[in-house]
């Protein structure tokens, strides 16, 4: 009874709060709760999404990322602060201890506050790389907004984010205005290591570059550029392993409810527009705290694509060599609130591997409409087995950037011929001349037995030489 | 983008030519040389912020290019915060910026050796676009533009540059798996043809045998003497070679070994008989 009660509350509460796919506790540590009032457009559109907010200070002896071994939060972002280090309840080590058990952390920089130690050793270790003394700010002459940073130029008006590569899926810029800036004021911008694992969100236009406004404010010494260009990244993403995700967001100001709503011009131009950050926010967060790009796989099924006694059966354990086989995978995307069918990016290619070892299949999974529907959508392959017998998996192994890790295991055994499925000799021709020679043997030993037991002898003098 | 925002600077030129009305930034007195280590001073060519360079510029494995300019603010010599050289491969979009070494006059002085510059974009196909970007706070609007090419020539006797591809999540080629190839047979008239040859040793055996005066004038007598036996005997070796039959077309092995059990015995039994008249008559003289 009592877990019956346990279990309806379970289930009323994730239907009251089906806003993010894995939950919706979010921690925000502020210098000052008082702070929260710089972003409350951005943090309203979070609530308006149905999270439930804890405001804390690193100072908070309350503060706690876990209880009982377990999360309490689910994300937590983190705004600047002045401290050097946020203090016992938020090292490193139990920040990665919270990316390990799926728990999902925004992380925004200033160019004015420089990081805390914990972040920047925490950043370290994902392989992101801060400025020596943990700030910089990205300046470009060539880019910034005319109204609010004439002579400064720190202001960055950015277009917005397109995927780097084709076959990326555009989970920031789907639905954007051709010509609306992205505005990125008095940011710090990182660099990413080569790892698969991190992906740059927004990139610094090609002429941009990161200084110390503190000691490079007049001359930048050739030797002690830290990034420029491309190379600089101002709002990056890591997905981990296991999906848990993390986002690097340079310029916390870019969240304020100041930038929301500017109106910006770009250089030399005369026209004042709007800026894109409202949205572009919405989509970071809602990328970092698994709101968007959240795959799952609701069911997958393998069968003989053949007629025969094992046609029907599902997902069995063996196969032959040489079979048909039909392999099916159904996959959902959470939407902000709802799961659809998942379509994959245009020029990507969902694949499914047969493999022992390495692969001995690698296919394209073909969208099969007949098993999808608005919630979930299917993929299928049909092949013919290899004629090599053992254990195999039907494996599908989709990692991309943005997007939830799958990696779909399915182990059957692969056998050889049995003794009688093998074609029968007579109908191999080659094999007739010794079937011939069985025939012929057989009717030779035969009449042998017959001609030995009753011939009579032939010839009489055949006697007589024996007698003799 | 790029090809936008060389627009726009390009426009910015234009309007700064004509107009004058903004201040920006310009250079003068810019020279790209290249230097070698063994040779000496080798090509020396001024720079223009009009027109890039025709030709291009080639920096062999241990030479060194300098380039030199004084950065101008409206005409008159000032100190840019930024004064980047910019090596982009065209093909991949890659570039690398190596900042000039800048005075209070404006002149600016940069070094690139072989070895700064990185492994991908050595390993370019075209030669480089080497742009100039200069900027600084205030409202002078900033410079830049292509200045020169440079095609880069690597050692021919050390091992060339590479680079380990970077792994990135993305979709891998396919994979078809190859059978082997299904056996074959010989064309079915020559398998034919030896069937039939296989199958006229049969007569030809019996005509040899026949030749030699074999018969089986005997019958009688023995199945006079012992009919039940022979019968039996006899009878039991087909059906040994009847089984053998089954087995081959539909039977497995344990329906046939109770059958051959049977038959063997009917075979020992009824042989004993049989075979013990035939020894008696060979004992008679009679074979």
């Amino acid at each position: 009874m009592k877990s019956f009660l346990s279990f309806s509350l379970l289930l009323l509460a994730t239907l009251v709060s089906a806003i993010s796919s894995t939950g919706d506790r979010l921690l925000a540590v502020l210098d000052d709760v008082a702070e929260k009032a710089t972003y409350s457009k951005f943090l309203g559109d979070l609530e308006s999404r149905g999270f439930k907010i804890t405001y804390e200070t690193p100072k908070s002896e309350s503060l706690s990322l876990f209880r009982l071994g377990e999360r309490k939060y689910d994300h937590v972002i983190f705004f600047p602060t002045k401290a050097k280090g946020l203090g016992p309840n938020l090292t490193p080590n139990l920040l990665v201890q919270f990316l390990n058990q799926k728990g999902n952390i925004l992380l925004t920089l200033s160019s004015e506050v420089p990081a805390a130690t914990s972040l920047v050793s925490l950043l370290t270790e994902l392989d992101i790389t801060l400025p020596s003394d943990r700030t910089g700010l990205v300046v470009d002459h060539f880019n910034h907004d005319v109204l609010s940073a004439a002579d400064a130029h720190d202001v960055l008006l950015l277009p917005v984010p397109r995927p780097a590569r084709p076959d990326v899926a555009d989970l920031f810029a789907s639905g954007a205005p051709a010509d609306t800036p992205i505005a990125f004021p008095r940011g710090a911008g990182v660099l990413l290591g080569a790892g698969p694992l991190l992906t740059p969100i927004v990139r610094a236009p090609a002429t941009a570059y990161l200084y110390n406004p503190k000691e490079q404010a007049e001359v930048l010494a050739a030797d002690e550029l830290f990034g420029a260009g491309a190379q600089l990244a101002l709002v990056a993403g890591m997905q981990a392993r296991n999906s848990a995700r993390l986002a690097v967001v340079g310029s916390a100001e870019m969240l304020s409810d100041k930038w929301f709503d500017a109106k910006v011009t770009k250089v030399g131009e005369k026209k004042e527009v709007p800026t894109y950050n409202r949205e572009v926010a919405k989509r970071v967060a809602g990328w970092a705290f698994q709101e968007t790009g959240v795959l799952k796989v609701n069911w997958v099924e393998h069968r003989l694509n053949e007629a025969g006694p094992g046609a029907n059966v599902s997902n069995p354990a063996m196969y032959r060599i040489k079979n048909d086989v039909t392999y099916k995978i159904s996959l959902s995307q959470w939407d902000w609130d709802k799961w659809t069918g998942f379509t994959v990016p245009a020029n990507d290619d969902l694949q499914l591997e047969f493999s022992m070892l390495s692969p001995f299949h690698r296919l394209h999974l073909a969208v099969d409409a007949a098993h999808s529907s608005p919630e979930a959508t299917a993929y299928t392959a049909s092949f013919k087995l290899p004629d090599q017998h053992g254990i195999f998996n039907f494996k599908v192994n989709y990692k991309r950037p943005f997007l939830t890790n799958i990696e779909e295991k399915n182990t059957v055994s692969v056998r050889h011929m049995a003794h009688d499925e093998w074609p029968r000799s007579y109908v191999i021709s080659g094999a007739w001349p010794w079937i011939a020679g069985i025939g012929a043997t057989i009717t030779a030993w035969l009449a042998f037995v017959a001609v030995w037991m009753f011939s009579k002898p032939a010839d009489a003098r055949v006697v007589l030489k024996k007698t003799q | 983008m790029h090809f936008s925002k060389s627009l726009l600077s390009a426009a910015l030129l234009l309007a700064a030519g004509v107009a004058e009305a903004a201040s920006s930034w310009s250079f003068d007195d810019a020279t790209v040389a290249v230097v070698s280590k063994k040779a000496g001073d080798g090509l020396k060519e001024k720079l223009n912020a009009k027109k890039p360079l025709s030709k291009p510029v080639t920096i062999g494995s241990s030479d060194t290019i300098k380039i030199t300019l004084t950065a101008k603010d409206n005409g008159s010599g000032k100190r840019p915060h930024q004064a980047f050289v910019v090596l982009k491969d065209v093909d991949s979009g890659l570039e690398a910026p190596f900042p000039l070494t800048t005075k209070d006059t404006g002149k600016a002085v940069g070094q690139i050796s072989q070895k700064e510059i990185p492994v991908q974009l050595l390993l370019a196909t075209k030669p480089l676009q080497a742009s100039i970007v200069i900027g600084s706070f205030g409202s002078a609007h900033g410079l830049n533009t292509h200045l020169f090419d440079l095609t880069v020539q690597l050692d021919p006797n050390a091992p060339a540059p590479s680079t380990e591809k970077t792994l990135r999540y993305a979709k891998q080629p396919e994979i078809h798996h190859i059978f082997k190839a299904d056996p074959k047979n010989p064309p079915k008239i020559i398998s034919l043809v030896f069937a039939l040859a296989v199958v006229a040793t049969v007569p030809a055996l019996f005509l040899g045998w026949f030749s030699l005066g074999a018969n089986l004038d005997h019958l009688t007598t023995a199945l006079g003497k012992a009919p039940l036996s022979h019968t039996a005997f006899l009878g039991s070796i087909v059906a040994m070679e009847f089984v053998f039959f089954l087995y081959y077309s539909t039977w497995n092995l344990f329906q046939v070994l109770p059958v051959v059990g049977l038959v063997g015995a009917v075979t020992v039994l009824s042989g004993t008989k049989a075979l013990g008249e035939v020894q008696a008559r060979r004992l008679a003289g009679q074979r």
